[in-house]
């Protein structure tokens, strides 16, 4: 998935906006789906789409992955040129 | 602050009190009773004068009649009116100009006043009643709003906290899920990293002889990586924070101690990625994760020394057994690393490859029970001496099995001389029915018989040995696990090692 079609899907754009607000944060495909109110199934592969566009980092062990925002300065600058246009 | 926080939830009332469908409806309804009216808010507890003038001017019936100097007086009036529903906190009717009135609802929750809803210049007096039902009305709209704001503000509070619990849980299933000290400790020095928004992240062990502290684990962003180096307990900021036991803070730095009944180590984040310092809310943050982290490397040390005390038991135990048959049962390092190297090709999780390291050391100390002339008799053995050797491996499982740690190896010493076709023993169990580390086990030990010396036969060489387990390949042995022993055998490092081994 580009990163077109990353910004112009609700469900993707939902979960960089919650890791945008909270880029502390580290959260399992459960968690995540109970912040953003989305079904745990469709937000655990829109995670691992954002990981796949280097948006989201995650640290996988045997009982569960724990996805969390990138830190790549430029990133999140471009990031956050995009989500305030979307206003 | 505390003001600014006032007057935000003020503005929001009074901006959800004029949106207010039921508000807007309760007026239209009290309206036909009593029209017309003039409708108005004032935002704040205290008004002026001026502002009464300008709320109630424009509507005004007599201002036509340019009687604009009789305002002032009336707003005056009604200023009056307003500080005495402001003492009373209850609604107040009052005659505004000749034959017109009014009332006054103050808007307050408990002692807290915060503005009034009003009318004027209604023709009809309004009676008691009617202003009971809209006194009792508005006060369940005013209330439903506070309640609102006071949920979205709880919500706005607890939110954040929510979500960096969440964090706090997630880290401590991910660091909880290792036992492995070299997996956990960059875990941990990840996750650091990564709640800290920081660019690098030590973590440093204590040892307490040398007083030092040991690198064990560096994550590090940046492009001029900094080398990792041992640091002398009570100098610089981790030093710092083993000695005197809490966290040490700079700009662009945070070291936590890891305490248990003692500090046993560091962590130290470097460099926040939007080069701001560090806050105490950060050094907070790192205290609990370090709380969790002690554990988590306390459990994986545990286990570690656990494990070392059960191989240092079995490799006694094959020591013990060795002294009866010399260089048969201390197994020789590279079939250990054979049957390892096999299980990990053959996808075995972590801890089924240790059991076949075990394995490999134990799987024939049931030989225990086997007399020392049918075991090391240089001739074929008679049904009588070939039945007691049958009985081996089960023999085996009886002394290793008040071994709760071996638990897992016992399928595997069961069954490693059972045959891929059926017709082994101890059960004539094949095929998939033969647990994998079994079969793994049935040709690392056959392996190990045809090149090692034995009395009843004669030693082959490293590729006859690999000859005579692919003639047996689908009859003796698993062909897909002969496959995997031939390609780890065919491996340089390991051929290497056996021949210096074997040979010298």
């Amino acid at each position: 998935m580009d990163n077109k079609k990353i910004f112009s899907s609700e469900l993707h754009l939902k979960i960089i906006k919650f890791f945008h607000e909270n880029q502390a944060s580290i959260d399992t495909p459960r968690g995540v789906a109970t912040w953003i109110g989305e079904d745990r199934a469709k937000v655990k592969s829109a995670l691992e789409d954002l990981v796949k566009n280097k948006i989201l980092i995650a640290d996988r062990a045997t009982s569960t992955t724990g996805y969390g925002y990138t830190r790549d300065t430029a990133l999140i600058s471009k990031i956050e040129k995009i989500l305030s246009s979307l206003g | 602050m505390q003001e600014d926080n006032a007057n935000t939830y003020q503005d929001e009332l009074f901006d959800k009190l004029k949106k207010s469908m039921s508000l807007k409806r309760e007026e239209e309804c009290i309206g036909c009773l009593i029209k017309p009216a003039l409708w108005w808010i004032v935002e704040h507890p205290s008004p002026k004068i001026g502002e009464i003038e300008k709320l109630i001017g424009g509507s005004c019936p007599y201002m036509k009649k340019g009687r604009r100097g009789k305002l002032k007086p009336w707003a005056g009036s009604i200023l009056g009116v307003i500080k005495n529903a402001a003492e009373t906190k209850k609604l107040t009717r009052f005659e505004c100009i000749e034959g017109l009135h009014g009332f006054v609802y103050p808007v307050a929750q408990g002692d807290r006043l915060y503005g009034y809803i009003g009318t004027c210049y209604t023709k009809t007096d309004v009676s008691p009643e009617i202003l009971d039902i809209f006194s009792a009305f508005t006060d369940v709209i005013v209330r439903e709003i506070q309640k609102e704001l006071e949920l979205s503000k709880l919500y706005e509070t607890l939110r954040p906290r929510a979500i960096a619990l969440s964090t706090v849980h997630t880290v401590h299933r991910l660091i909880s899920s290792t036992l492995d000290l070299t997996e956990l400790l960059p875990r941990i020095a990840r996750l650091s990293l990564q709640i800290m928004r920081a660019n690098r992240c030590s973590i440093k062990l204590v040892d307490a002889k040398k007083k030092t502290l040991l690198p064990k684990a560096t994550v590090d962003l940046r492009e001029k990586k900094t080398r990792l180096k041992k640091v002398k307990v009570g100098k610089w900021a981790p030093g710092k924070a083993v000695k005197y036991g809490r966290p040490i803070k700079g700009d662009n730095y945070l070291a936590t101690p890891l305490i248990d009944e003692d500090v046993i180590g560091v962590i130290t984040v470097y460099d926040k990625i939007d080069n701001k310092p560090f806050s105490a809310s950060d050094q907070e943050i790192m205290s609990t994760l370090a709380e969790q982290a002690v554990i988590a490397i306390k459990n994986a040390q545990l286990y570690k020394e656990q494990e070392q005390l059960t191989m240092g038991s079995i490799k006694s135990l094959a020591k013990v057994l060795d002294t009866r048959a010399p260089g048969t049962y201390v197994p020789r390092a590279s079939f250990v690393k054979i049957s390892l190297a096999m299980g990990q090709d053959m996808r075995m999780d972590a801890d089924e490859v240790k059991s076949l390291e075990y394995a490999a050391i134990l799987h024939d100390a049931g030989e225990i029970v086997v007399p020392d002339d049918v075991l090391t008799k240089p001739a074929k053995l008679t049904g009588r001496e070939y039945a007691i050797v049958k009985e081996h491996p089960a023999a085996g499982v009886e002394i290793i099995k008040h071994m709760k740690a071996l638990k897992s190896v016992l399928p595997t010493i069961l069954y490693h001389h059972e045959h891929f076709d059926g017709s082994g023993y101890p059960k004539g169990l094949k095929k998939d029915q033969i647990p994998l580390g079994a079969r793994i086990m049935a040709i690392v030990s056959a392996f190990e018989a045809m090149i090692t010396n034995r009395p009843y036969r004669v030693v082959k060489t490293i590729d006859e040995a690999m000859d005579e387990i692919s003639r047996n390949s689908g009859t003796q042995f698993d062909p897909r696990v002969v496959e995997t022993f031939l390609k780890i055998i065919g491996k340089k490092d390991i051929r290497s090692m056996l021949e210096r081994e074997l040979y010298g």
